[in-house]
């Protein structure tokens, strides 16, 4: 009987779960993105791209200057002149950012969204795969166009960078029903033009490809940070704690043992 | 030293009942010596119940019950609190966990005939109890003030408008304003931190004493109380303290491992018990794509959901709810428990988990044609099963139940 009806859910649940649309847009499934909140030198890195490049139109309002220098191990004379612009900032101020709400809205058509939880709000995946996945569209007020989010107002700020990335047609081989390519009488694949993929025009931007896939990376490491400070904290705690409560629950089942000799 | 301790004892039990209710509820409380891991579900909510209210106390000494200040509290308490992160998820974890253990403690009963004579008001407390567990778990969910907060009040609230003639000036008088404001967070702010824990602990109090009046059961649906000692204590019971303390111990140190594994690797559950979108600051103005309540109550918003009458939907979610006070009356079996119940019974049990588990989560997932089939098929199953109940305990044959334990 259960089995039946497992099965059931079984055959069901692809027919189902096709209904939801894909996690990252147009591109599809998101970027796999790993954070690695020990990494003080990938989330220094990243903080520095973040006020140099992002903090111009995006607060983190519910954070602290003081609370990032202290975490990320930067030293206060270094943070304070390298990345607090501002002469009446205090390191106990939360990073409001530095452009007015009702002015930015006039200028974007929106104001830019606060981003301390992005990284909750939507994933690190998804803002590692939307920081990456820009490309050049002149039907778009800034000129481009992103395929996580199509139509976002935000012009790709890190474009000096990248470089130029444009959305490309390729020749790609034709699969046939039976799941293999399908080939001419010669034995030659037969191919066909599709579009829609990223490429990036070479020596355009300050960065490789591989360089730029980094400096995001250490960006959205250290928003992810920023989302939850205590999270690295939060797993190197947990472990205690749980084996507290493997010792713990063994010594009560130790004594329960002992006690259950009376009645059994 | 020690006469003088005994003598303030002695002073103090001449004028509270130290030693009677001491014994009368811990040390000669008599309780069944058999039982399995399903019995210790009641303990584990008694944990978390405490849990909620310790952690509950902390997070309000940072909670700001504003419209401007509620959400940037919340991250206030995350970030420039210490530990302050510990307290909220072991509050969010906590209100999860206290449904989970209240699911199995209420399914134990259905297993084993927790309700049948004499514990017919156990029951009924125990039903009130979730009743109020249920409010008091909504209530709680709105006052972060992110966007599902928001949007999940906005639904829920708007039901008491689909009640005929009066519905309109309930849901304004329910909210506090024509819409979602401060009024509704402070006055459910109210409600959240003293009116229903009050309830609650007063109706605990009361499922306590009840099941101590008649005695805890067990999972062969024995009565204890037909074989005697001298005393008049059954003989196939132990003393609460130490034996079944001992137990619960046990219980809580498992409890503990899997409580700490999700509230310090997965305090977001994958976003079935903190969702995502409540990561975002509520606004009016932008409905979220997709509005789905936490997992706890997802099995009723699926039943929700399937009436296309907004009125038929409020009326069925209630009815669903209702029907568990009268689950007492609705069995005719002779046997308890379902080790002695017979076939149709084991049948009628079966395939009511497995449309609840489909109830639960056809609730959190966004509606396609198919899903509302699954749902109406999964709430006439459910109300099925409660329905059809007098009629098939009482034609299956069951087996004798033993005598002793």
């Amino acid at each position: 009987m259960k089995f039946l009806f497992i099965a059931f859910f079984l055959l069901l649940s692809n027919s189902i779960s096709s209904a939801i649309g894909a996690p990252c847009g147009d591109y599809g499934e998101c970027d796999s993105f790993k954070p690695q909140l020990n990494n003080m030198e990938s989330m220094q890195l990243g903080a520095l791209t973040f006020i140099n490049h992002c903090y111009g139109c995006h607060s983190l309002k519910y954070s602290r200057w003081g609370r990032i220098s202290k975490d990320l191990d930067i030293p206060e004379e270094i943070f304070t002149n390298n990345l607090v612009f501002g002469k009446n900032v205090k390191l106990g101020d939360r990073m409001t950012g530095s452009m007015q709400p009702n002015v930015s809205e006039t200028w974007f058509g929106i104001a830019p969204p606060d981003l301390t939880l992005v990284t909750r709000l939507h994933g690190s995946d998804w803002v590692y795969t939307y920081l990456r996945t820009f490309y050049e569209d002149s039907s778009k007020p800034y000129g481009v166009n992103n395929m996580v989010y199509p139509g976002a107002a935000m012009p790709n700020v890190l474009a000096s960078m990248q470089g130029q990335q444009i959305l490309s047609c390729k020749d790609v081989p034709i699969i046939a029903s039976n799941g293999g390519v399908r080939r001419d009488e010669l034995g030659n694949n037969i191919t066909e033009e599709k579009c829609g993929y990223l490429k990036t025009i070479k020596g355009s931007g300050s960065m490789s490809v591989e360089e730029f896939d980094e400096a995001i990376f250490n960006l959205v490491n250290f928003m992810t940070y920023v989302g939850e400070p205590s999270r690295a904290d939060r797993e190197r705690m947990g472990w205690y704690v749980i084996l507290f409560f493997i010792v713990f629950t063994a010594f009560a089942y130790l004594l329960f043992r002992e006690y259950q000799k009376d009645y059994h | 030293m020690t006469q003088k301790a005994s003598g303030v004892f002695n002073w103090l039990n001449h004028r509270l009942p130290i030693v009677n209710t001491y014994e009368r509820h811990l040390s000669k409380h008599p309780v069944p010596k058999k039982v399995n891991f399903w019995y210790m579900f009641g303990a584990l909510a008694s944990v978390v119940l405490i849990i909620q209210i310790v952690s509950g106390i902390w997070l309000m000494f940072g909670y700001e019950n504003t419209e401007e200040g509620a959400f940037a509290s919340v991250e206030y308490i995350m970030r420039d609190i210490e530990y302050g992160w510990i307290i909220r998820y072991m509050h969010t974890t906590g209100a999860s966990m206290f449904f989970a253990v209240v699911y199995l403690h209420m399914f134990r009963g259905l297993l084993y005939g927790s309700y049948h004579k004499p514990r017919e008001l156990v029951w009924v407390f125990g039903m009130t109890i979730y009743l109020v567990m249920m409010a008091e778990g909504f209530l709680g969910y709105v006052l972060p003030y992110g966007q599902m907060s928001y949007w999940g009040a906005q639904v829920i609230i708007s039901l008491f408008g689909a009640i005929p003639y009066i519905g309109e000036s309930l849901e304004i008088w329910v909210r506090g304003d024509y819409y979602i404001s401060g009024a509704t967070i402070s006055r459910f702010f109210a409600l959240h931190v003293v009116a229903l824990p009050l309830i609650l602990i007063a109706l605990v109090f009361m499922h306590l004493v009840a099941l101590h009046e008649v005695g805890a059961g067990n999972p062969e649906g024995v009565d204890i109380e037909k074989h005697l000692d001298e005393n008049g204590v059954p003989l196939d019971s132990v003393p609460f303290f130490p034996y079944k303390v001992l137990n619960a111990l046990v219980a809580i140190g498992i409890f503990g491992i899997v409580f700490s594994i999700i509230m310090f690797f997965f305090p977001e559950g994958g976003g079935y018990m903190l969702e995502l979108a409540n990561f975002e600051e509520a606004n009016p103005l932008s409905t979220p794509e997709h509005i789905a309540p936490v997992w706890y109550y997802s099995p009723y918003y699926a039943m929700l959901r399937a009436v296309p009458d907004k009125l038929g939907g409020l009326v069925v979610m209630g009815a669903a709810i209702a029907i568990l006070f009268v689950v007492p009356w609705l069995d005719r079996s002779k046997a308890a428990s379902i080790r002695y119940k017979g076939v149709l019974s084991k049948i009628a049990m079966t395939i009511f988990v497995i449309s609840w588990i489909m109830l639960a989560w056809l609730g959190t997932v966004p509606v396609t044609a198919l899903r509302t089939t699954l749902s109406i098929i999964g709430t006439i199953i459910y109300f099925s099963f409660f329905l059809l109940m007098p009629i098939y305990t009482s034609i299956e044959t069951s087996k004798p139940v033993p005598e002793r334990l």
